[in-house]
């Protein structure tokens, strides 16, 4: 047993030998690693810098005009972003009106009403919604979801809202089934997960002794929400909301089969319209022409900066959360 | 009593609306896969599996869309992953306190939830235009760029629930940094890293907008990479979108068949994880 | 225990005792503040040392300078000399790993990988030796025995060391460590986790290993330090306050503050 000891000297020699090639090898894995992560920072240069190149020949001949102009014709070739921004933005803007109340709805529901069994099943269900791919949403938003629209919601709407000034041009048409709201209720769906997800998880932060706290002052689960809750996660409530908004303002395939791609603004929001992403899928393959294909590009770019400023403000939020429970 | 009559009220509404509010998300699940199987058990056969996808109003399968699919989102992970890993070594490892760390979280977390259909319009920029033509590489690349972030974020966060207790005992055993990583790291992190690989495959196994215009598509049977490649997203985008009947009714299986299919991976991928978690 | 005083007595003063490694004017930073000041020790070369004093006084950090385990970590800096068999320790040029395995530590918590037991002891030796099946199974089985594990783990060595007990899991982490063949063993409150019959296995296992080892043990237990080690070093406020045999420490301390705290009047 006192060998070990006797050995050391010789141990000693042969370790030298196996630990030339500790350093360079660290160093080498080192290096490997540190590269994939320079190479993450590069990819979104990257992306910015070959958006940029691709959408210089619009910007050239339309200058701000771009931003700012209505017009979308292949054969004069004139193009401007304003119809699908707009459109990108209202879509983007109703499901965030729709969907964060009934994301915050479950997320409450999740956190402080569901019974403890059932909470892990049911948030597993709704984290599967964020699961399914758009594709799937745009079709059944195009032959299940758009019908019952055009049956039964759309006339409603224009039949109820006939005679109110203002409401009457927003629910004005025929109802086609797609178009601006049909999208719009889609992406309602469709941003659910997320915003629920991130909702629940910093609600989950909230320390238990506070909500004992004021629950034995005798409160009511809506004022413990209220006045507890969401007070000490507003800014990670935010956070999700501003994730769940980047998902909205992005998305492609759901809106594109459902909007009916119609490159106009109106004021009523049952009609047809577009978004950013959507004009890309339908037209992007079909576009004969540098400056149809740049104007499409350019679309991109812009669509880019926007969740780019989106998700940056949103990583923003959460971070500054993390921080302090930290 | 009358304000305490009150406050409960508004409580109990608050109470019923959030239950309103679960339910309406259940239902949308439930009705978007029975709408699924509906329409596209009744389409199910082995002819799916066998036959290419057909000219219209004649019958055929999904073979080439399929095998196209699936090639593509193997070579998108097996390009992602490594470098979604190492790098994400990087930020929970070796760089764990540097400055740099912060800048690539931040861009990696953006890169995360980017629109999908910018990532196409990249590739079709970097890659489909100096080619010269649409091809299977450049929809596995549009796809593994879409790998990269999500394996990244999984593997910093997994590595950093390794306690530093681990890390310490191997160092003081004389090993070097590279090896208490991959030796020790790596071994407790490894379940929480293989379902972030899952999950990214179920994520890019669905996407379509950056397929668009890289893969494009492909009417017949082919495994050349340098050219264009059927996928599944893209023909049911394509045949759901067709006036025809029998275009349709294979959009719809299609769609049933890729969505169980990440339905799966997810609950294999959260099995997991709830499994690491427990250990 | 008072035969174990007494033999310690008698060693003292038939053989030289031989100093293994000598701590020189040793100062430690983290960031800008200084946790460690003017530290000169020696260790003595197959002798318990106890490094004894309230919490945060720099117990720990004084063993973590020993294997420069605190070099994972930014903003640690330790200045001074810290002599092994004559060789300065802190010189940048020192191959830390080729160090630490030299200076063996063992943890405050168990700290198996997630592994088999055999994979756990092996995990150290193939470092540094290439062995044949044979020869590493031999190897695994002397590291279990002299850690008086062998019997308890024999038929399942190939079983994660995650679902030992754990006392048995700290004892994994000796074997692992004597595993490696190093001169020095650092023991990082060993025992403050475990339950009071683990300790005492852990405790008996010290004294079995000081034949062979230079061995240092940092405790807030002075019980047990009076109880394992030949010397102790009490500490306070990141300085070195008095040094000697144990058994002088604990009956005459030469300073007011040692006598304070070892009759429990702080800390």
């Amino acid at each position: 047993m006192t060998d070990c000891a006797m050995n050391t000297s010789a141990a000693n020699t042969r370790r030298t030998g196996a630990s030339r090639w500790f350093a360079p090898s660290d160093k080498l894995f080192h290096g490997l690693t540190l590269s994939a992560a320079v190479f993450v920072l590069l990819l979104l240069g990257g992306v910015i810098v070959a958006l940029l190149e691709g959408a210089w020949p619009a910007f050239a001949k339309f200058g701000f005009g771009f931003l700012v102009s209505q017009s979308w014709n292949p054969v004069t070739e004139q193009f401007g972003a304003l119809a699908p921004i707009s459109g990108t933005l209202i879509t983007s803007f109703i499901a965030m009106l729709l969907g964060i109340p009934i994301s915050i709805g479950i997320a409450i529901f999740l956190t402080e009403i569901c019974p403890m069994w059932l909470r892990r099943p049911i948030g597993i269900c709704i984290e599967l919604l964020a699961g399914i791919p758009s594709i799937i949403f745009g079709i059944w938003g195009l032959f299940v979801f758009a019908p019952f629209m055009q049956r039964n919601v759309q006339p409603f709407l224009i039949d109820t809202f006939e005679d109110v000034p203002i409401l009457s041009n927003l629910f004005a048409g025929p109802p086609y089934g797609i178009g601006i709201l049909t999208a719009s209720l889609i992406l309602t769906i469709m941003v659910l997960p997320f915003i629920t997800a991130v909702t629940r998880d910093v609600f989950e932060t909230v320390p238990p002794v506070l909500k004992e706290a004021a629950y034995g002052l005798g409160s009511t689960t809506w004022e413990v929400t209220r006045y507890v809750v969401l007070p000490y996660t507003r800014v990670g409530v935010v956070g999700g909301i501003m994730l769940g908004l980047g998902r909205a303002l992005g998305e492609t395939m759901a809106v594109t089969f459902v909007i009916g791609n119609a490159h106009r603004i109106h004021a009523s929001i049952i009609g047809p319209g577009t978004t950013i992403s959507a004009t890309i899928a339908n037209e992007f393959t079909e576009a004969v022409g540098d400056i149809y294909t740049a104007s499409l590009v350019a679309l991109g770019l812009i669509l880019f900066l926007i969740t780019f400023t989106v998700l940056a403000i949103a990583r923003y939020m959460l971070m500054r959360l993390n921080k302090r429970a930290a | 009593m009358d304000l305490y009559a009150r406050r409960r009220f508004r409580s109990n509404m608050v109470v019923i609306l959030s239950v309103a509010a679960a339910l309406l998300g259940l239902s949308w699940l439930v009705m978007i896969l029975g709408t699924l199987f509906f329409e596209g058990l009744g389409g199910l056969n082995l002819a799916v599996f066998a036959e290419m996808t057909p000219p219209p109003g004649q019958d055929g399968g999904l073979r080439n869309a399929i095998v196209g699919t699936l090639l593509m989102t193997s070579i998108a992970v097996v390009i992602g992953t490594p470098i979604g890993i190492l790098a994400g070594t990087y930020l929970a490892e070796y760089g764990r306190h540097a400055k740099l760390s912060m800048v690539v979280r931040f861009i990696n977390d953006v890169l995360l939830s980017a629109p999908s259909i910018v990532i196409g319009l990249f590739v079709y920029e970097v890659m489909v235009i100096h080619m010269g033509h649409f091809s299977a590489w450049a929809g596995a690349v549009a796809l593994a760029i879409i790998v990269i972030p999500v394996v990244l974020r999984t593997t910093e966060d997994m590595l950093n629930l390794v306690p530093n207790g681990l890390r310490e005992a191997a160092t003081a055993l004389g090993a070097p940094r590279y090896f208490v990583i991959r030796k020790v790291a790596y071994k407790a992190a490894r379940n929480g890293i293989l379902t972030g690989i899952l999950l990214a495959v179920a994520r890019i196994s669905g996407e379509t907008a950056p397929l668009l215009f890289t893969a494009l598509n492909n009417q017949f049977w082919s495994l050349d990479l340098n050219a264009p490649m059927a996928n599944l997203p893209v023909v049911i985008f394509q045949f759901a979108l067709s006036p025809y009947e029998d275009w349709r009714r294979l959009a719809w299986v299609g769609a049933l068949l890729i969505t169980v299919a990440i339905l799966a991976l997810n609950i294999i991928a959260r099995l997991l994880a709830g499994r690491s978690r427990t250990k | 225990m008072n035969v174990q005083v007494a033999d310690t007595a008698l060693e003292t003063e038939g053989e030289k005792l031989r100093t293994k490694v000598s701590i020189k004017k040793l100062a430690f930073y983290y960031g800008e503040t200084r946790a460690l000041k003017d530290i000169d020790l020696p260790l003595y070369d197959r002798k318990v040392t106890a490094f004894i004093g309230p919490s945060g006084c720099g117990k720990s950090t004084l063993l973590r300078v020993l294997n420069r385990i605190y070099e994972m970590y930014p903003n640690q800096r330790a200045e001074g000399r810290v002599m092994l068999d004559g060789v300065n320790i802190l010189d940048p040029k020192q191959d830390v790993n080729l160090l630490r395995a030299k200076i063996g530590m063992v943890f405050q918590k168990p700290t198996p990988f997630p592994m088999s037991i055999y994979e756990n002891i092996a995990f150290g030796i193939r470092l540094y030796e290439r062995l044949s099946k044979d020869e590493m199974d031999q190897r695994v089985e002397d590291a279990l025995q002299r850690a008086a594990l062998w019997k308890e783990v024999k038929d399942k060595l190939h079983t994660s060391g995650l679902g030992l007990s754990g006392g048995q899991q700290q004892r994994l982490c000796i074997a692992r460590t004597i595993a490696v063949r190093p001169d020095v063993i650092l023991l990082d409150e060993p025992c403050s986790a475990l339950d009071p019959i683990s300790t005492a296995k852990i405790e008996e296992l010290i004294d079995e290993l000081k034949s062979d080892y230079t061995i240092v043990i940092v405790t807030h237990n002075m019980q047990q330090a009076a109880r394992t080690s030949d010397y102790t070093a009490f500490m306070y406020l990141g300085e070195l306050v008095e040094f000697g045999e144990t058994r002088t420490i604990f009956t005459h301390p030469a300073k007011q503050q040692t006598q304070d705290y070892i009759t429990g009047r702080f800390g």
